[in-house]
């Protein structure tokens, strides 16, 4: 397909203007849902269970800078038959239905209505405003089946699938200025529409797993296996052998 | 008085990202943070924008560890010819984050400062209501204790503290110094033995376990001290105090009546070993001063006596 030649007002006052109004927008989106977001209350429980199970993650992971006896201890502490914390105590666990918890349900109507909803609005008006022409090539050869998709509203049908309108390249646009959000507003900003559509994707990604039993009992099994092997049993030796040209080099300043 | 800005020829970015470091770095030079904070806020706060609430907290706390407590908060409005600019630490602050947990607690430690302890119980109280999971609240309850001297209401505090925030590494090492005063060492060892966990490669912790291991005594504890002594030293070479330490536990060992004799004989290759570290670093560490060779001297001598004994 021979090479098309644009006009260059296409160029002003169609491409930059979108990707301005992307821009806009996506800041805009990012400060309400700063002023719309609302406090998260952490309960008290939750943040003792989750500090409890990191300290066990610790103990077995470095429990070979303790002696075996404080070890060993320690080990009982969790996951003796009868008093054992892990054994002992028991979560009474509300699993959160999405549809009936009212902070869920509020805090997800929020993000739909700041996200999805001026994606839809925006994209009906460019592709409303600027129709009928093509905007731009990508660089990389497409299938005639992009067609429908990225040329609405022309309907040449020899025209190569790599000329795109005007709504294809929103949507670029839409995408492609994360990294320039993330470098003007910091990290984690709410204009970050894919990672919230991947949010949306996996479900309920709450803080804690919702059930501490559960994880009570994988911790318990995994303290279980665990064995002491001291880290300090040769450590003298070890300092001997090493230590008379360090401890000379060390001094020298 | 020449300000701070003059004597060390800085400019207010410079004093700035000062503050900040010593932020950062959690440094406790109250007496520098107050001078170079006070010229801060009084010359250049339009510049400093919205740096300068963290920086009045900072300066806060430094003025109250001065006992400056015109800084931290003025009491009488009688200077209003020079206090019109002046606005102090915490007024500005409750001016502008007026429902602020973290500027209530600021005004419970201005009451604690003046020994207002049941006021300040008080306010750390309402803040507790409110939040139930605010440890900082928490923690300055316990400093009241502990500034009141109730070491074992402190403990017991602390102790409850302990059970729901396991992780809190401030209040175990917090916990071990209370032990340590009482004299409880078991307990301050098994404090001491979770800092070990969580900081693995931190030598003074190792160090801190030995000495409580060698302040216990028996023979059992004794070789635990020998052995975190030497760990402590294989962390960081240049920890003097625990090559003396690894000497005296080790000498120890080999002059007590019960043991054999290959532990005898392995203990007193540990303790010359030391010997000769510490004689070396002695050396090394003075070289051409003349007090070098009174102090080598000296330390010879010290470690025959020790000896001997």
């Amino acid at each position: 397909m021979a090479e098309l030649l644009l006009d260059s007002s296409i160029r002003i006052w169609v491409v930059l203007p979108i990707v301005l109004i992307t821009f806009c927008v996506g800041i805009i989106r990012h400060y309400v849902t700063q002023l719309l977001q609302s406090d998260k209350k952490v309960d008290l429980e939750q943040v003792s269970d989750s500090q409890v199970l990191l300290r066990s993650r610790i103990l077995r992971e470095n429990g070979k800078y303790i002696p075996k006896q404080s070890f060993n201890m320690r080990k009982q502490y969790f996951n003796d038959a009868e008093t054992g914390f892990f054994k002992k105590v028991k979560r009474k666990v509300t699993p959160k239905n999405p549809m009936t918890d009212t902070s869920m349900l509020t805090d997800m109507m929020k993000g739909n209505l700041t996200n999805v909803l001026p994606m839809i609005v925006i994209g009906g008006w460019i592709n409303w405003a600027f129709s009928g022409f093509v905007i731009t090539k990508v660089p990389f050869p497409l299938t005639l089946r992009f067609k429908p998709m990225l040329q609405r509203g022309i309907e040449l049908l020899s025209l190569d699938a790599s000329w795109v309108s005007s709504a294809s390249w929103y949507f670029l646009n839409v995408f492609g200025l994360r990294s320039m959000y993330s470098l003007i507003l910091g990290q984690d900003n709410a204009a970050d529409q894919s990672r919230i559509m991947q949010d949306q994707m996996t479900g309920a990604a709450m803080a804690m797993p919702p059930d501490p039993n559960k994880a009570f009992k994988s911790e318990w099994e995994a303290l279980e296996i665990v064995e002491h092997k001291w880290a300090l049993e040769n450590v003298e030796e070890e300092l001997m052998s090493r230590d008379l040209n360090f401890c000379e080099l060390v001094l020298h300043d | 008085m020449a300000s701070v800005s003059e004597m060390y020829d800085v400019t207010w970015e410079e004093m700035r990202d000062k503050l900040r470091k010593w932020r950062e770095d959690n440094h406790r030079n109250s007496e520098q943070i107050v001078d170079v904070g006070e010229e801060l806020i009084n010359e250049h706060a339009s510049k400093l924008g919205d740096d300068i609430w963290i920086i009045y907290e900072q300066v806060m706390i430094a003025a109250l560890d001065c006992s400056r407590d015109d800084l931290a908060w003025v009491s009488s409005p009688s200077d209003m010819s020079s206090s019109s600019e002046q606005g102090t630490c915490l007024q500005e602050l409750k001016r502008q984050f007026p429902g602020s947990q973290r500027v209530k607690r600021l005004a419970g430690m201005r009451l604690e400062a003046l020994e207002k302890y049941e006021d300040a119980s008080k306010q750390y109280d309402s803040i507790l209501q409110d939040d139930p999971t605010n440890t900082a609240a928490r923690k300055r309850k316990i400093s009241i204790l502990k500034a009141q001297g109730k070491s074992a209401e402190a403990i017991r505090e602390l102790n409850e503290y302990l059970e729901q925030f396991v992780g809190d590494q401030e209040a175990w090492h917090e916990l071990s110094e209370l032990y340590i005063n009482e004299h409880d060492y078991g307990k301050a060892a098994f404090c001491l033995e979770e800092l070990m966990m969580t900081n693995p490669h931190n030598h003074l912790y190792c160090e801190q376990y030995a000495e409580v291991k060698y302040t216990q005594g028996g023979l059992e504890n004794l070789e635990l001290s020998r052995k975190y002594f030497a760990q402590a030293l294989k962390l960081n070479n240049r920890n003097m105090r625990a090559l003396f330490g690894l000497y005296m536990s080790a000498s120890h060992i080999a002059a007590s009546p019960k043991v054999n004799a290959t532990v005898k004989k392995a203990n007193v290759k540990y303790a010359t070993w030391a010997t000769n570290q510490i004689n070396r670093a002695y050396q090394l560490a003075g070289r051409g001063t003349k007090e070098n060779k009174c102090s080598v001297k000296a330390v010879e001598e010290m470690l025959e006596s020790i000896t001997m004994s």
